[in-house]
């Protein structure tokens, strides 16, 4: 198989994947099929360097993300701005409040439909859902995500903690915007 | 809880999830297992973990690609190989500052280079250190693919005119046991700089190079010229020669000179290496 062929049959073969990581970077109606495009050109021009001892799909992760910071830096006047940074995650990962453990007894009797818990990793502050839509949706390792985001694999573990006890917060009250968990019968 | 157990309910709590996830180390988990056989409690917390995910996470998919976007990177696969897809502009004439290039760093080694005693060690140069490691990582890494590859210095020069508005010289290379790996547009120290990646036997070298309005705005002194720091293990070289700021990363201290200079080139009767201690 050549080389075209191969990196063709990788891409066909993760394609939701790819998809569904621009989608989170870039929420419409800001051009996410421009940064895919983009992405996956430099992911071929690149894939003479590709280790396969990653995940080729988490290896184009890790393209687009760097891609995605990018482009925001040079449409933005702060270049070390960091796109994947803003105020709502910050805040919510240092909050003390997402270290508290919630235990799925409640989410598990209300029989919570996997649309809504789909839909409950969609509200999660973006370092929060990356981590945990790493984890939980794309199924890679700690030290695979903490490759991709180029980070210690404490900070996937802290990350994915905090966003999958503030994902049970929302799902045991799906009114809840602000993330406030509250300490209660769902604590360990 | 019992008492006297290596591993308590508190750091159950705080490992359940790597534990569920498998990610536990082997003495971790079996700690973990045997607290589990003895805690009713903390064996139901992890049951419910397990049952959470088998009802939830594990049905949990990306969403779908529309069928347009799936059309639309069919198409570009499709071009893939193609030169007027990847190269997406059109190449121009190869400039010719090689011969300038060289000599104009050969001026600037002769000149400035006093190592090793007089690193500056701020914020800023720290920083730049720092983030000329980072990017050199991801570069060797494969995490930031080069926007051209396999091409010799002039035809990455001519790339670089038409997307940066500072020149970017890049000497002929100096022997057979160096390449150039790629060449891609990056940012550092505030701006937009020129990523040139470089192979020197078995090592990988990255050179950046940035216009002076973004190296004067670091504020470091001109004393000594050359900032020698290590960081993470990386050989790091800042320099300012003329009207553009430079940044060397590799793993084989003063060698990596030899992307640009012959390892005999003299400098005022001196060898490279003599200046250059990192």
């Amino acid at each position: 198989m050549d080389k075209v062929s191969e990196f063709q049959a990788h891409i066909a073969g993760c394609l939701d994947s790819l998809h569904n990581y621009t989608l989170l970077l870039v929420r419409p109606p800001d051009d996410h099929e421009d940064l895919l495009q983009e992405s996956l050109l430099r992911a071929f021009r690149g894939f003479d360097s590709y280790d396969p001892d990653l995940p080729f799909k988490a290896w184009v992760f890790g393209i687009i993300r760097n891609t995605h910071i990018d482009r925001h830096r040079r449409r933005k006047a702060s270049p070390l701005e960091d796109p994947l940074n803003d105020a709502q995650s910050t805040s919510m990962l240092y909050s003390p409040l997402f270290s508290i453990p919630l235990a799925p007894e409640a989410i598990l009797l209300r029989q919570e439909t996997i649309e809504h818990v789909r839909e409950g990793i969609r509200r999660l502050p973006i370092l929060m859902r990356e981590v945990v839509e790493f984890r939980d949706i794309e199924g890679l390792s700690y030290r695979t995500i903490a490759t991709i985001i180029d980070r210690p694999i404490g900070t996937v573990m802290s990350r994915l903690y905090r966003g999958r006890n503030l994902l049970r917060t929302y799902l045991v009250d799906p009114r809840r915007q602000d993330g406030h968990a509250t300490r209660g019968r769902h604590e360990l | 809880m019992q008492h006297g157990d290596a591993m308590n309910c508190d750091t159950m709590k705080s490992q359940v999830f790597p534990y569920v996830d498998g990610e536990l180390p082997t003495e971790l988990r079996n700690e973990m297992e045997g607290h589990l056989v003895e805690c009713e409690a903390c064996r139901r917390v992890v049951e419910q973990e397990f049952a959470f995910r088998e009802a939830y996470i594990t049905q949990l998919l990306p969403d779908p690609a529309p069928p347009q976007l799936r059309d639309k990177v069919n198409q570009l696969l499709a071009g893939l190989g193609q030169p007027a897809v990847l190269a997406r502009r059109p190449w121009y004439k190869a400039l010719l500052y090689t011969t300038a290039a060289v000599a104009l760093l050969a001026v600037g080694v002769t000149l400035g280079l006093r190592l090793g005693a007089l690193i500056e060690r701020g914020n800023v140069l720290d920083d730049v250190a720092e983030a000329s490691v980072e990017q050199h990582q991801k570069l060797i890494r494969g995490l930031m693919p080069p926007d051209i590859a396999g091409v010799s210095p002039k035809v990455a020069e001519d790339w670089f005119r038409h997307r940066v508005d500072f020149k970017v010289s890049l000497p002929d290379l100096k022997s057979s046991n160096v390449t150039l790996v790629g060449a891609r547009m990056s940012h550092l120290a505030h701006a937009e700089v020129a990523a040139i990646d470089y192979q020197l036997d078995s090592h990988r070298v990255s050179l950046f190079i940035m216009p002076e309005e973004a190296y004067n705005q670091l504020g470091l002194s001109e004393k000594p010229r050359f900032k020698v720091l290590k960081r993470r293990g990386f050989d790091v070289v800042i320099w300012r020669h003329q009207a553009t700021g430079y940044t060397l990363v590799s793993e084989i201290g003063s060698r990596a000179c030899h992307v640009c200079h012959t390892p005999d080139e003299k400098f005022g009767g001196a060898s490279l290496e003599s200046f250059v201690r990192l």
